[in-house]
């Protein structure tokens, strides 16, 4: 089988737009999270991307085009860039487009639903449909970069990220194509879905002192996330044709794991993401006392962070308590369908400058997790070979990647 | 103000285009207006005009073309109205 090599990525986050700037950032604990400028949003806080799509997109470019699909091309443009990746005729064929998201154009959806029911629109824009539909980006991406391969958009909530990354690696590695840009986008800070969001008690309850701080992985007094937007591209080559056209290689793909909890559509199951973590770590052919770091799905409710805790000993054993693990949520938000692979950047980048990003926010520890949640501060791996990310969504989805750093 | 001119206007207006992009001649698949965006436009155009372009399309192509059908369509009302 092929091995799958990361050589481009690309991120428009809460944290910043770059990889280098969002990575450097969350390593010196700085927050994404800012009170949302709308007139609903009274004391709503979450994760925006502080970027103007006006220079990046002419007025006769945003046609069809919501939120979503500007920041996920802005991301694309970027890894494409870094990877140094010419997708041409002779290549266009064999590559591969795998993306990830929640709910597509929802800014679009909610605008027309305003117009229509509210303002008595008689009829809505033309460009509504296209904007709005869940794999509006994936064409969006395809269109510019001449992508040919498959296409294929997944959407499993918090996880549809992670299985585009685990299903394109599959790709490369099974060799359907060759390469691949993955990765995935959310742009949900509308009045509509806020508001649903807080019905359903899922979001942290505002620290009025210090509402960035609200969201709190493993802590005793944790609460919930907070919801926040962005997107992020990866390309993936087949490792002898990337190392063939002279590519600078940032990591590895080695496995992915993808199970189904089948019990709740909301209530996490550990044993499922415990098998999912067992299922990546057997692809990749690594032994559990060998993973030297861990990005948690952690996204700080009362019972997500026990079960991922119960999750992560039911795997690791007692090498469960010597990994440090990140629950980098803290800091840049919950970015639904994205989130799963800006985390597994962050993993990717920590493997590589063999440093974990602290868990913000993790003043009072739950007596209920009790593992090495690198709190506070980052804190330099002793060994950065192995590194696993953990992403499950409503639904009972789990899904868990692993990366190694990068040898010939 | 000519019909011409005030397609030119909006054209302007809703591409951020300049003069020189939107003479008579100048075809919409070279200033980036592909088929949605001229779907778009003339949705906008109809409520400016209070026109139903919809009911009896003719290809447009050029921003002179867009002026002329809606000429046309302003020419078929005045008629059903008198």
């Amino acid at each position: 089988m092929k091995r799958v090599v990361v050589t481009g990525i690309g991120v428009t986050s809460p944290l910043g737009c770059d990889p280098e700037g969002f990575f450097a950032n969350l390593v010196a604990g700085r927050s994404g999270i800012r009170k949302l400028d709308a007139p609903w949003a009274v004391n709503a806080h979450a994760g925006t991307v502080e970027v103007d799509l006006d220079v990046h997109f002419p007025k006769v470019r945003r046609i069809g085009m919501d939120r979503i699909s500007m920041l996920a091309l802005l991301a694309a443009r970027q890894a494409q860039a870094a990877s140094g990746l010419a997708i041409d005729d002779a290549n266009a064929e064999r590559t591969g487009l795998y993306w990830g998201t929640g709910m597509g154009g929802a800014g679009t959806l909610e605008g027309a639903y305003q117009d229509l029911l509210v303002r008595k629109a008689a009829r809505l824009k033309p460009s509504t449909i296209v904007s709005v539909m869940t794999n509006a980006a994936t064409g969006q991406i395809g269109i510019e970069f001449g992508i040919r391969g498959p296409a294929c958009t997944y959407s499993s909530a918090c996880s549809s990220s992670a299985v585009a990354i685990g299903e394109a690696f599959r790709a490369i590695r099974f060799g359907v194509v060759d390469r691949a840009l993955t990765g995935g986008a959310e742009a949900l800070l509308t009045e509509g879905v806020v508001k649903a969001w807080e019905s359903l008690g899922t979001l942290a309850r505002p620290d009025p002192a210090r509402p960035e701080t609200s969201c709190r992985p493993f802590a005793a007094d944790r609460s919930g996330f907070l919801l926040a937007e962005g997107a992020v591209v990866l390309v993936l080559e087949e490792e002898s044709m990337a190392r063939g056209r002279g590519a600078n290689i940032l990591a590895e793909i080695s496995g992915y794991g993808n199970t189904n909890d089948a019990s709740h559509i909301t209530q996490p199951d550990a044993s499922g993401q415990a098998r999912a973590m067992r299922l990546a770590l057997a692809e990749a052919g690594v032994a559990p006392q060998s993973i030297d770091h861990i990005n948690a799905h952690g996204t700080g409710t009362k019972a997500g962070d026990i079960s991922e805790t119960n999750a992560i000993r039911q795997v690791f054993g007692g090498h469960a308590g010597r990994i440090p693990i990140s629950a980098t949520k803290a800091l840049h938000g919950h970015l639904m369908g994205a989130t799963g692979a800006l985390e597994f950047v962050a993993t990717v980048l920590a493997l590589r400058n063999a440093v974990a990003p602290p868990t913000a926010h993790l003043w009072n520890p739950d007596p209920e997790c009790d593992l090495d949640y690198v709190p506070h501060e980052a804190r330099p791996l002793a060994r950065a070979e192995w590194a696993v990310s953990n992403s499950f969504g409503f639904g009972g989805n789990n899904a868990v990647l692993v990366a190694r750093r990068y040898h010939l | 103000m000519s019909t011409l001119l005030t397609v030119q206007e909006m054209l302007m207006a809703e591409f951020d285009l300049k003069i020189d992009q939107v003479a008579p001649g100048s075809k919409l698949a070279e200033l980036g207006i592909d088929s949605l965006a001229t779907l778009e436009f003339l949705f906008k155009l109809e409520e400016k005009f209070a026109l139903d372009l919809n009911s009896d399309p003719t290809p447009v192509e050029t921003v002179g073309d867009i002026a002329a059908e809606v000429d046309r369509m302003l020419s078929l009302k005045v008629a059903e109205t008198s």
